[in-house]
C-alpha cells in the first residue's frame, strides 16, 4: 500500500531539489562523462594532445593481456597492496591501542607526531626518501652499515617504496584507530573485568569485533588508494629498474603522460575501475555474511 | 564581524585561483612605433633581415614564447627584438620540462589564446604538428644558410628546424687525469684504448670496494647505447624507416660493450652512484659520456672543476659507419591558430632569428651545441668551445636517425636496466624493447630519417 510521505515545506522541497541537482551535476560530470569517455577512449587509438581518435576495436585490450609489462604491473599491485595495507593496520592499530591505554601520557603530543607523516606532502616525503636510499650517502646504508642499492635492486626496490609509503601513511590508521576506541562502550570492559578477562583475552574478544567496521573502513579505503599508487614510483624508481617497481596505476600515467597512447592507458584504467568495484564489493559482503 | 571576516576569505581564494591563470596577465608595452627606417645594417647570408620596417604597422602587440629552459639567454635574444621594434611586447613563459608537452599542445588548442612562439623539442613532434605555422622564409634560402632543414622538409614547407647540433662525447676530470699520471697524449681513440685508460683511473680501497670509476654511465645508458649501433655498421631502423633494429646485431654489439665495461674490466659499477653526471660533479667518476648539455651544466654549478672533452672511441681507428648519431636543437614554432597581428609578428622575428649570427653564436656558445648555420661553423667565437673542438671535425660522420619518438629512449632504458639490474639475458631485454617500440612507432606514424645520410649507402 502507499505510504504517506511526511508534509514538506516549499522550502524544503526548493532546498531539497537544488543540493539534488548539484549532486546529480557533479555526478554527471566527474564520474560519469569520465567514465564513458574512458571507455569509449579504451576503444579507439586516442590521443587528445594532437587529435588522433581513430576506432581500433578491442586492440587496446588485446595488447593489455599480451603485455607483460602490465601483468608485472598487476603483480606488483596486488604485492604492495598486501604488505603496505597489513602493515598500515598492523601498526596503526597497535600504535592506537599504546596511545589509548591509560598509562601512556602526553597522548596529544604522540597522535600529533604519529600524524606528521600523513600531513606531510607525498612528494616531499618521496625525495627525502630517495636521498635517504642512496647507496652512497644516504643514512639507511649508513646508519645499519649496509651495501644495497636499494632503488635500483629489483629485490629492495619495491619493498623500499612499500616500506617508505608505510611510514608515511599508518598515521592515518592511528587516527581511525584512536577515534574507533574511544568510542567503544566501557561497560563491555567493565563486565570484562569482572570476568577476570586480561588484557589480551579483552583485546581479542572486545576490541577487536568492536573495531571491525573501523578496520574494515581502513583496508577498504586503504586498497583503493593504493590502486591508484603511483607517485612514490614516479619520484623514486620511475618504474625502474627495468619494470620491476611499475604499480598498475604508474603504468596508466607512463602510457598516458610519457607515451601518449591514451586509449591504451584508458582500457587498462577502466580494468583498474573494475577491479577495485568488484573488490569492494566482496570486501562490504564477506563483513556484512560475517556479521550475520 | 564573522560576515566581513567570510568575504575577505572568499575573495581572497577568488584572487589566488585567478592567480593560477596565467594566460590572463599578458603585458603590453603600449608603445606605438613610427621610426620605420631605424639605420640599422640589414643582416644575413641568404635568409636576410632588414630591421627598417615596421611590425604591425608599429601598432602594439604583444606575443607568448614558451621556453623549458635557458631563460636568460632566450630573454637575450626577446630584449634585442625588442630594442629594434619596440612595440613588440615577448612574454618568455618558462615551463618546466616535465609536463611542457602535455601543457603545450592543450595550450595550443585554445587558439589565439595560446602562446605564439612555442620551443620545439623534435621527439615530440607528432603533437605539435597540427598547430604549427610554417615558416615565411624561402626554403632554399633556409635550406643555404641551415644545410639540416632540407631533413625537416615537409610538402616543401619548413614548420621548424634546428639552430644547433648536439651529441654526445667523453667528459674526463683533469685532476684525476694527471693524478692517474695520464697526459694528453693518452686520449684514446679505439674501445681498446679507452679500457686501459679507464682502468688506470679506476680506484678500489684495501677492501676491494670502488672509490673512483674510471667510466660511469649509470642513468645514461640508453644516451650512449642508442647511436653506438652505428660504429658496428647497423642503422636503427630498417630500410623503410618504419620498424626499429633494437634486436639487431648492432644493437646487441654497442650494448655488450657496455656492459663488459662494467661487467668484465671492473672500470665502474652499476651500484656506484645512481648519476654518472652527479658522480662526474662529486669528482667520483674520472669520464663520462654526456651530450653537449653537460657543458653548460658544469659551467654553471660547478665552475671550478676543470674537465676535457674527446670523441667518443670506436672499434678501430679506421673511419666508422658514423661514430655516434646527433639531434638538433629546434628553432621555435610559430602557432597557426594566433591572431594575424601576432603572426606576422612571429614570422618577423624567425627572419630576425635566423638571419642574426650574433644570436645563433650565442646560442651554440651558451648552449654547447655546433652551430647549424653553416656560415658559422668555423667562426672564431665557437672555435674552441667543447662541441666544437671535440666533434666538429667529424661532424659530417654522425648521423640524424630523424625525430625519434620518446619510447626508444625509454625502452632501452627499460632494457638496460633489465639487463644490469635484473639479470635479464641481452637477447631478451632487447627484443622486449623492440617489440614494444614497433608498436608505439606504428601508433606514431614515425618515419627515420638516416637514409639521408651521405654514407647511407656505404
Amino acid at each position: 500500500m502507499f505510504k504517506r510521505r511526511p508534509l514538506q515545506s516549499k522550502s524544503e522541497i526548493w532546498m531539497r531539489n537544488i543540493v539534488m541537482s548539484i549532486l546529480v551535476i557533479y555526478m554527471v560530470i566527474f564520474l560519469i562523462v569520465p567514465v564513458v569517455m574512458v571507455l569509449m577512449g579504451s576503444l579507439h587509438q586516442w590521443n587528445p594532445l594532437n587529435g588522433t581518435y581513430k576506432w581500433i576495436g578491442i586492440e587496446n585490450y588485446t595488447r593489455m593481456f599480451s603485455y607483460p609489462t602490465f601483468w608485472q604491473s598487476m603483480f606488483n599491485t596486488v604485492i604492495f597492496c598486501i604488505f603496505v595495507v597489513f602493515f598500515r593496520v598492523i601498526l596503526g592499530l597497535g600504535i592506537a591501542y599504546a596511545v589509548n591505554s591509560k598509562m601512556t601520557r602526553f597522548k596529544t603530543f604522540f597522535r600529533t607526531v604519529f600524524y606528521m607523516p600523513t600531513v606531510t606532502p607525498l612528494v616531499a616525503v618521496a625525495y627525502v626518501w630517495k636521498i635517504m636510499y642512496n647507496p652512497q650517502f644516504g643514512l639507511i646504508d649508513k646508519i645499519f652499515g649496509l651495501d644495497i642499492n636499494w632503488l635500483y635492486d629489483s629485490a629492495f626496490a619495491l619493498p623500499a617504496l612499500m616500506l617508505m609509503t608505510v611510514w608515511k601513511d599508518f598515521g592515518y590508521a592511528v587516527i581511525l584507530f584512536l577515534s574507533g576506541l574511544l568510542s567503544l562502550p566501557s561497560d563491555c570492559y567493565e563486565s570484562a573485568s569482572i570476568d577476570g578477562a586480561n588484557a589480551w583475552q579483552t583485546f581479542r574478544h572486545i576490541t577487536l569485533p568492536l573495531l571491525k567496521p573501523t578496520m574494515l573502513f581502513v583496508v577498504v579505503t586503504s586498497i583503493i588508494s593504493y590502486l591508484q599508487a603511483y607517485v612514490p614510483v614516479l619520484v623514486m624508481t620511475k618504474g625502474g629498474p627495468g619494470t620491476s617497481t611499475y604499480l598498475s596505476s604508474y603504468l596508466v600515467f607512463d602510457q598516458a603522460f610519457k607515451q601518449y597512447n591514451f586509449g591504451y592507458a584508458s582500457a587498462i584504467s577502466l580494468f583498474i575501475l573494475v577491479l577495485t568495484a568488484i573488490f569492494t564489493v566482496i570486501s562490504f559482503k564477506a563483513a556484512g555474511s560475517k556479521e550475520n | 564581524m564573522k560576515k566581513m571576516l567570510t568575504l575577505c576569505l572568499t575573495a581572497a581564494m577568488i584572487f589566488s585561483l585567478a592567480g593560477c591563470s596565467q594566460q590572463n596577465n599578458r603585458e603590453t608595452a603600449g608603445i606605438t612605433d613610427t621610426q620605420e627606417d631605424k639605420g640599422l645594417d640589414v643582416m644575413g647570408n641568404h635568409v636576410t633581415y632588414d630591421p627598417n620596417h615596421l611590425v604591425n604597422n608599429g601598432n602594439p602587440v604583444s606575443i607568448d614564447w614558451w621556453i623549458w629552459s635557458s631563460e636568460e639567454l632566450f630573454q637575450n635574444i626577446a630584449d634585442a627584438y625588442e630594442e629594434i621594434h619596440p612595440n613588440v611586447t615577448i612574454n618568455l613563459i618558462n615551463n618546466p620540462w616535465d609536463g611542457y608537452f602535455t601543457k603545450l599542445p592543450l595550450s595550443l588548442q585554445k587558439g589565439a589564446d595560446g602562446p605564439t612562439l612555442f620551443n620545439i623539442h623534435n621527439s615530440y613532434e607528432n603533437l605539435l604538428m597540427n598547430y604549427i605555422e610554417p615558416y615565411e622564409i624561402d626554403t632554399q634560402q633556409l635550406i643555404a644558410d641551415y644545410p639540416s632543414a632540407a631533413s625537416h622538409l615537409k610538402d616543401g614547407k619548413i614548420y621548424y628546424t634546428d639552430y644547433g647540433l648536439s651529441t654526445g662525447m667523453v667528459y674526463y676530470n683533469k685532476r684525476l687525469w694527471e693524478q692517474a699520471k695520464l697526459t694528453d697524449q693518452d686520449i684514446p681513440v679505439t674501445w681498446k684504448e679507452f679500457i686501459e685508460i679507464a682502468e688506470k683511473l679506476t680506484v678500489f680501497d684495501k677492501n676491494g670496494a670502488m672509490t673512483q670509476a674510471g667510466f660511469n654511465y649509470n642513468n645514461q645508458f640508453q644516451a650512449i647505447a642508442l647511436g653506438l649501433n652505428y660504429q658496428f655498421g647497423e642503422n636503427l631502423f630498417t630500410e623503410d624507416g618504419k620498424v626499429s633494429q633494437t634486436a639487431g646485431k648492432g644493437m646487441t654489439q654497442a650494448v655488450s660493450l657496455l656492459t663488459d665495461l662494467y661487467e668484465s674490466y671492473h672500470v665502474g659499477d652499476k651500484d656506484f652512484g645512481t648519476d654518472c653526471e652527479q658522480s662526474f660533479f662529486q669528482e667520483q667518476s674520472a669520464m663520462v659520456f654526456v651530450w653537449g648539455f653537460f657543458v653548460d651544466k658544469l659551467k654553471t654549478n660547478y665552475p671550478d672543476l676543470e674537465y676535457g672533452t674527446f670523441e667518443i672511441p670506436t672499434p678501430d681507428r679506421k673511419t666508422p659507419y658514423a661514430y655516434y648519431r646527433y639531434n638538433g636543437e629546434s628553432t621555435p614554432g610559430i602557432n597557426k591558430n594566433a591572431s594575424s597581428e601576432q603572426k606576422e609578428t612571429a614570422q618577423d622575428f624567425m627572419r630576425f632569428f635566423f638571419a642574426n649570427d650574433e644570436i645563433q653564436i650565442m646560442l651554440s656558445r651558451d648552449g654547447g651545441l655546433i652551430p647549424a648555420k653553416s656560415a658559422l661553423m668555423d667562426s672564431e667565437e665557437l672555435r674552441d668551445t667543447p662541441l666544437v673542438r671535440t666533434v666538429g671535425p667529424h661532424i659530417d660522420r654522425y648521423i640524424w636517425p630523424g625525430s625519434m619518438p620518446s619510447t626508444l629512449e625509454n625502452n632501452i632504458k627499460i632494457a638496460g636496466e633489465d639487463i644490469l639490474y635484473n639479470g635479464k639475458s641481452m637477447e631478451k631485454a632487447l627484443k622486449n624493447a623492440a617489440k614494444i617500440i614497433d608498436v608505439d612507432l606504428a601508433n606514431a606514424d614515425f618515419t627515420a630519417s638516416e637514409s639521408l645520410y651521405e654514407f647511407y649507402h656505404q
